[in-house]
């Protein structure tokens, strides 16, 4: 086992890493707010303009996605499991893909991050303090950006594309059979949690009503104005945590 | 969140270094108190099958850190509670959990991870009614690497592949200390005597309520190696 480097070694390097590191910019909103399209053109834009992207989405870890597969498909999760399967699923791409990325100095786009979990979670009935709890130290993205639209824009949007998910759609809460009418309900609840969000973690907003191009032109502006949120001061627990584990310090 | 029900059965929480101990000692308490009169059950570490996938999912990819097991065993303590623990509980019977809380609290711990979050995050565990640790033995030696066995073990394997028996053995006997000296509350050392305490704790309140049909709740130790 490699001896662990004094904090001040730790803190001196996170300091020198701050200007060459990557920009954390997060896409949250309800279902079929567009954060996938709005991710996916922010992409290319960047591409184009040579920064390295790298993106990383929703219970995409290859650790904890077969495990969280299986059990959302046989409806066997409880309200802690769920919450606790996605923390891990986090925290996981946090250690393995999000701050490797951020410390090459590449970008990184999360299509949907841990707010996606706080706000279903919660809406779940789930205290946000101990969901903050299971995601600490948390790793402050520089942008987050909020694709905000209506319970019923919501609902509308979903229903005329697909049937959600049983867990998608709240069923394990709301008790409700009909996918859709769960889903109604329980994003009402989802959306007034990302509210609460949108204070505490600083939101900045997109109205998911407007034409794509028009979004897309807002987004552009959002990060280039966007500046980062220092690690020392909003995430040097989850970067120096980082640092020690993956050995990063002796190369 | 937190746990706040208060329960007509008993919990019984076994904790230890090592998985074997641990086992041997939930079912020498299963023994005794069934002996006695009382049946129980034992609740046993990844009932849920979630890091027995992750063994499988993870052959090629061990990149895990100490948290992130952490939070996987929380996910399996959760499942544990609904379908082995509370049941039983609410029934009024007598269940062994083997392992719980502190076993991941001290193995954190000697990993460096802040105690305290564990607990936090583990708050919507309900106290045990009495909490019992296995007598450790082969204090001398590292864990064994194996993922069938228990957390530690598994843990073991998963942490630091490459790192040198040496390692393993300092983090074993930091563990024990914290084992030694838990938060807020004295454990019973399992050896005979501290068996048979434990019986006549939990009989004394087993007289007069209902006891547990749970005997087939039990969740079986992890088959052998693979």
């Amino acid at each position: 086992m490699a001896r662990t480097p004094s904090a001040r070694r730790i803190r001196k390097l996170i300091a020198e890493r701050e200007r060459s590191r990557g920009l954390l910019i997060a896409f949250e909103g309800p279902d079929g707010s567009g954060k996938t399209t709005q991710r996916k053109l922010l992409t290319r834009w960047l591409e184009s303009s040579d920064h390295q992207v790298v993106s990383t989405r929703w219970a995409s870890s290859p650790l904890v996605k077969p495990m969280l597969k299986v059990r959302k498909k046989i409806r066997t999760l409880s309200i802690e499991e769920y919450s606790l399967l996605h923390a891990v699923d986090v925290r996981h791409r946090v250690e393995t893909t999000i701050l490797p990325a951020l410390w090459a100095g590449k970008t990184v786009l999360a299509d949907r991050y841990l707010f996606t979990a706080l706000a279903r979670d919660a809406a779940r009935g789930l205290d946000l303090d101990w969901l903050l709890h299971a995601y600490s130290p948390l790793l402050w993205p520089d942008l987050v950006i909020y694709f905000s639209m209506t319970p019923e824009d919501s609902r509308r949007r979903i229903a005329s594309t697909r049937a959600p998910h049983f867990y998608e759609a709240g069923q394990d809460v709301t008790g409700i059979e009909d996918p859709l009418a769960s889903y109604g309900r329980f994003i009402d609840r989802v959306v007034k949690e990302y509210n609460n969000l949108s204070v505490v973690f600083q939101f900045v907003t997109v109205d998911a009503g407007d034409a794509v191009y028009r979004q897309h032109t807002h987004v552009r502006q959002l990060v280039e104005q966007a500046a980062k949120r220092p690690w020392l001061e909003f995430s040097e627990e989850a970067v120096e945590e980082w640092l020690i584990k993956s050995h990063t310090l002796e190369a | 969140m937190a746990d706040q029900v208060t329960y007509p059965g008993s919990l019984i929480a076994v904790d230890g270094s090592r998985a074997k101990d641990v086992n041997a000692a939930a079912n020498a308490i299963a023994s005794a108190l069934k002996a006695s009169g009382v049946e129980c059950a034992i609740s046993r570490w990844d009932a849920s099958g979630l890091f027995n996938e992750l063994a499988e999912g993870a052959r090629n990819d061990r990149n895990i850190s100490v948290r992130s097991l952490s939070l996987i065993y929380a996910a399996d303590l959760a499942f544990r509670l609904r379908w082995e623990i509370r049941p039983v509980l609410e029934a009024g019977g007598v269940i062994i959990a083997a392992s719980y809380i502190e076993t991941v609290v001290a193995f954190g711990g000697s990993c460096g991870l802040d105690e305290q979050w564990i607990r936090q995050l583990l708050r919507f565990a309900p106290e045990p009614t009495i909490h019992g640790r296995s007598k450790e033995r082969k204090t001398q030696r590292p864990w064994k690497r194996r993922t069938d066995r228990g957390y530690c073990e598994f843990a073991a394997v998963m942490l630091d592949v490459s790192a040198p028996k040496r390692a393993s053995h300092a983090a074993r006997r930091v563990m024990i200390s914290k084992l030694d000296h838990p938060r807020g509350h004295k454990a019973i050392e399992l050896d005979a005597k501290g068996v048979q305490a434990v019986v006549k704790r939990t009989r004394k309140k087993a007289t007069g309520s209902r006891p547990a049909a749970a005997s087939q709740q039990s969740s079986r130790p992890r088959s052998g190696r693979k």
